[in-house]
């Protein structure tokens, strides 16, 4: 038994050098601005920036300014500011992925200034480019309506997951896309189905980017998607776009959406009947 | 990461790149120089192998009509040999030692001459020995010519960046190897992956847990290895943010060119900026097929297509090993980066349950009446909590989507039913038909794969005729997934697409699938057919092709000789050993086993006459597809005075004169369900003896407890924690040498 306390001594002892010694060592220290709202924010970024023994943050709410120490021989800024991206925060280095964003609490959905919305740069460059020629003029016009397409499928993919928050962040990029297309430059047949529809895309848009209940948006996408189908209609198509139908939704009087894909997905009713529906029209 | 440059090789590589472009169409050349090289990937320093001073190797570019001319320099200290995946060529330039080539001997050059008569995205790797593992891997892009009636605008002239995929681990893969064939779970540990019984109870799988041990089943896990680092063109991040000079912005258009160089794993391909587009595969177009995501098997390559959606932005493109323990980033871009979720941890004991529910007591898979085929049913969706959510699955057993990944979610998942040729790809119509077909076996336990139950020494080349159509379908009845490929040829893998079958050269093929592929037999030679992960292939899990009536390899003078060499590979027998340096005495064990054979033995050493000496040794065989069997004949000796636990009578009333005996013996070992093996051995003077053994019954992470009970009226228990890769610390009660605690090393 000798011998087993010995053993145990050396352990015992092996143990408070180690607590001693839990600290970081050859540390850097460095701040950088983490962007976020409350004490929730406040937590998660620390949590995510915490290595035992390795690195540790300080982040202040009130001027979003993240104090970091670390060790510099066993990780970087950047290793931390990318994890504490990945748990949501924007910094000026690392945007934080969408879905994790908008998994966020409600109070944590800070402004996130960093990130650049999805355009065209044909678009930006549209002021320098007045006097090219129609051809590439007409170009152009297809990619205005492009980005709102877009939009539109990344949303009713938000739908099909059932995500209420993802569905609103992007409703409220689709607004801004909207309001950003130059009526002027659009093909005559989209002009006209543009003004017929824009209110009614723009209230549309604005419900649902307003809700995070998926039951709200899901009634307001009826609506969205008739207007939307409208614009596919006259808008000439690189890949075809598949007119779905769900026959069941709205008491059975069914419902419509457009999808980029010829399998069903269905944003009505997301997981619960992800496969039900077809494909009604291929618009090319 | 330091390599070792000689500046002189850059200025040659330099004269040669420049002097490619003056005789381009013509012959390019290349030379390589393979040598020792240290690398630091992890903060330690560890021996690699670079070319040219690099790794991966230099990216090797030709058009298609060129003559390519590589003259390989071995400035190592071993031989090596460079395969060029995925090419036609003549047999003698495929480079796989002892097989179409002899090695290439240290301070020789061998020169690699063959015209290139195919475009796509290719790559080459080391044949020999594990070099493939340290560094011996690269790009091998082969362009299409720009009057080539197949040249698509928007995709073939597209900024293309070259992406070879590895891994790399600390270990020696010399190493590694072993440690699979011993069937260490350190990998596990690491991985955070043992799948204990503590961890079973926490999640509530308990039952599951014992179903599996019941079932003689290890912890299961998508892939074997655990790996350090993940890399991308040898860097775990890696940013692009002009092309040829021209900076990338919002709307560009990117083509990558990607080739798996892993050794053993899988990687999920997935991009931040949106969907991706897959043009190509294995060097072969495909019509363009948007998707989330893709596996990129071992050894297989994809040309994919990203986009860049908005200004002020890179966006990472993420490739993560299939078990999720690792990745590698690009970023495409300028500006602040965006990120993408990494894959979330793999449910282990849903996966668990459903390899329980598939597997039958004899250890055959039942498929459960689904056809499963081309990747699109994936068992492992199961685990998957971005598929089948975060806690326990609550499907519908009935469903026959169960295991479809793009019917159970919104995330779109590449299968190979989706890959259309864009040309036809009939084979000529009235060939003589020739059809084969194989069993992907082998079992976790012992780390052994073959096909149809036999490695590459057990068999004999396969013979077949230059013009007929070989059809092969392939069954994989084993647990893991195996990338097959066939050297020399593409083949077309039967998808429903009919006469648009897409060309590949690997078909990556998950347990219980079947796929049928065919190709025109068109070039004499001995063409290796193999599972492409490293561990697998060394361990013999392939077969040789021959033509009938061929004209003999000049670079392989003694047939017989290189035969020999080659099926050395998985001959070879793997050593292990451990002692438990204990208060009362040294206990331990020494075995060295290749594919059939084990050759063991196990020792007791007490330190002083009452506790006594003892050791067992074993030679046996193991029988049959899961090995659960091995007849053996055994030597016994021990040597004790006046032991503690006097028991001379046993269980049968037989006398055993135990202090002190010299015996040999007779018998088997057969592993009973729980895993427990069940050893009968009947000595010389008829004495019988019967034991009962479990070791490694993994209690906790690191935890893990074994008894012994036999007929001679002795029993051990144990309980072990393990500190390392190669210690613990262990306490046991032996009925012979009382309790003990103590330090144990294995290796």
């Amino acid at each position: 038994m000798n011998v087993i306390s010995k053993i145990s001594a050396l352990i015992m002892l092996l143990f408070s050098f180690s607590s001693c010694n839990a600290q970081i060592q050859h540390t850097k220290m460095a701040s950088v601005k983490i962007y976020g709202n409350c004490e929730i924010c406040e937590k998660t970024i620390e949590k995510a920036g915490y290595v035992k023994n390795v690195s540790k943050v300080d982040w202040n709410k009130d001027s979003k300014i993240a104090t970091i120490t670390y060790n510099s021989n066993k990780t970087n800024q950047d290793e931390i500011l990318k994890r504490i991206a990945l748990a949501g925060y924007d910094s000026d280095k690392f945007l934080a992925p969408d879905d994790v964003y908008s998994k966020l609490a409600g109070c944590c959905q800070y402004e996130r200034i960093n990130k650049t919305a999805v355009t065209t740069p044909k678009v930006i460059e549209d002021h320098s480019m007045h006097n090219q020629e129609t051809v590439v003029e007409a170009k152009q016009e297809v990619n205005q309506l492009k980005i709102i397409f877009e939009n539109y499928f990344g949303l009713k993919d938000a739908l099909v997951k059932s995500d209420g928050k993802l569905a609103s962040t992007l409703a409220k990029d689709l607004l801004i896309n909207i309001n950003g297309v130059k009526m002027d430059k659009l093909a005559t047949e989209e002009h006209i189905v543009w003004m017929k529809v824009l209110g009614s895309l723009k209230s549309n848009t604005n419900k649902i980017s307003t809700t995070t209940s998926v039951d709200k948006q899901r009634i307001v996408f009826m609506d969205l998607s008739a207007n939307f189908y409208d614009l596919f209609k006259v808008s000439k198509q690189e890949t075809p776009v598949y007119y779905q139908n769900c026959p069941m939704y709205n008491d059975g009087k069914g419902a419509n959406w457009l999808s980029k894909e010829n399998a069903v997905k269905n944003p009505y009713y997301g997981s619960q009947m992800l496969t039900c529906g077809k494909t009604i029209e291929t618009i090319q | 990461m330091q390599y070792i440059l000689s500046k002189k090789i850059l200025l040659i590589v330099l004269f040669l790149l420049v002097s490619n472009t003056i005789l381009a169409q013509k012959t390019v050349r290349y030379d390589l120089y393979v040598k020792d090289t240290l690398v630091n990937f992890t903060g330690k320093t560890k021996k690699a192998i670079a070319v040219n001073g690099q790794i991966p190797m230099p990216t090797l570019v030709f058009t298609e009509g060129d003559t390519a001319e590589i003259h390989v320099h071995n400035r190592l200290k071993e031989s090596t040999s460079l395969h060029w995946h995925g090419l036609f060529l003549p047999n003698k330039e495929d480079g796989v030692p002892n097989l179409t080539q002899m090695p290439i001997e240290p301070n020789t050059t061998h020169i690699y001459r063959f015209p290139i008569i195919q475009n796509g995205t290719h790559w080459y790797h080391s044949h020999s020995e594990l070099q493939e593992q340290i560094g011996m891997y690269g790009n091998f892009v082969m362009l299409k010519r720009e009057d080539d009636p197949t040249f698509r605008k928007g995709i073939d002239d597209l900024p293309a960046i070259p992406i070879v995929l590895s891994e790399w681990t600390d270990y020696k893969p010399e190493n590694v190897h072993r440690m699979l064939h011993n069937a260490s779970d350190w990998f596990a540990i690491k991985k955070n992956a043992t799948q204990s019984y503590a961890e079973a109870i926490q999640a509530g799988h308990f039952k599951t847990k014992l179903k599996n041990e019941w079932k003689r089943m290890l912890a299961m896990d998508v892939s074997d290895v655990y790996y350090d680092k993940i890399l991308m063109n040898g860097n775990p991040i890696s940013e692009i943010t002009n092309i040829d000079g021209k900076q990338l912005k919002a709307g560009d258009k990117i083509r990558l060119r990607i080739s798996n160089g892993g050794a053993s794993s899988y990687f999920w391909l997935t991009y931040a900026g949106g969907k991706i587009t897959v043009v190509a595969n294995d060097g072969n177009d495909v019509e363009p097929v948007e998707v989330d995501r893709l596996i990129i098997a071992v050894s297989e390559t994809f040309d994919v297509i990203i986009s860049i959606p908005a200004e002020n932005t890179a966006y990472e493109f993420l490739a993560t090993t299939e078990d999720r323990t690792n990745s590698a980033s690009f970023y495409f871009g300028n500006g602040i980066k965006q990120l993408k979720s990494p894959q979330p941890r793999l449910k282990y004991f849903e996966g668990m349950k459903m390899m329980n529910d598939m597997m039958k007591m004899n250890g055959d898979l039942d498929d459960m009446g689904m056809a499963m085929t081309l990747n699109q049913m994936d068992m492992n969706v199961v685990m998957y909590p971005e598929i089948t959510g975060d806690t326990k699955s609550k499907q519908d057993d009935k469903d026959p989507n169960r295991y479809n990944a793009n019917a159970l979610a919104d995330i779109v998942t590449l299968n190979y039913a989706m890959l259309k040729s864009p040309t036809k790809t009939e084979l000529p119509k009235n060939a003589p038909v020739k059809e084969l077909r194989f069993e992907l076996t082998g079992n976790m336990n012992r780390y052994v794969w073959s096909l149809d139950n036999k490695v590459i020494s057990e068999t004999d080349k396969i013979l077949i005729k230059k013009g007929e159509n070989v059809r092969i379908v392939l069954y994989n009845g084993s647990m893991m997934r195996h990338p097959m490929h066939l050297h020399g040829h593409d083949f077309r893998l039967l998808n429903g697409y009919d006469e648009y079958a897409p060309l590949k050269n690997v078909v990556d093929i998950m347990p219980m699938e079947t796929d049928t592929l065919e190709f025109n037999a068109n070039v004499e030679g001995d063409w290796f057919f193999h599972c492409h992960i490293l561990y697998h292939m060394m361990s013999g899990m392939g077969r040789v092709f021959t033509y009938e009536n061929q004209a003999p390899n000049p670079l392989i003078p003694n047939p017989k000789l290189a035969q020999r060499k080659l099926f050395a590979d998985d001959r070879k027998p793997h050593f292990m050993a451990d002692n438990d340096f204990a208060t009362n005495g040294n206990d331990g064990m020494a075995m060295l086993q290749n594919t059939r054979w084990s050759i063991g033995t196990e020792w007791r050493l007490g330190y002083n006459d009452m506790h006594g000496y003892e050791t067992e040794t074993h030679i046996g065989r193991y029988i049959g597809k899961m090995q659960w069997l091995m007849p053996f004949i055994g030597f016994d000796w021990r040597y004790r005075k006046m032991g503690i636990d006097e028991q001379e009578e046993n269980l049968f009333g037989q006398v055993n004169k135990k202090d002190n005996r010299t015996a040999l013996s007779l018998g088997f070992m057969y592993t009973l369900p729980m895993l427990v093996n069940f050893q009968a051995e009947v000595y010389q003077d008829g004495i019988f003896r019967l034991s009962l053994m479990r070791e490694d019954i993994p209690i906790t992470k690191r935890m893990r407890a074994g008894f012994m009970v036999n007929t001679d009226k002795e029993f051990m228990a144990d309980l072990r924690y393990i500190l390392n890769k190669n210690m613990g610390i262990r306490t046991h009660y032996d009925s012979d040498m009382g309790f003990g605690v103590g330090l144990t090393l294995n290796y």
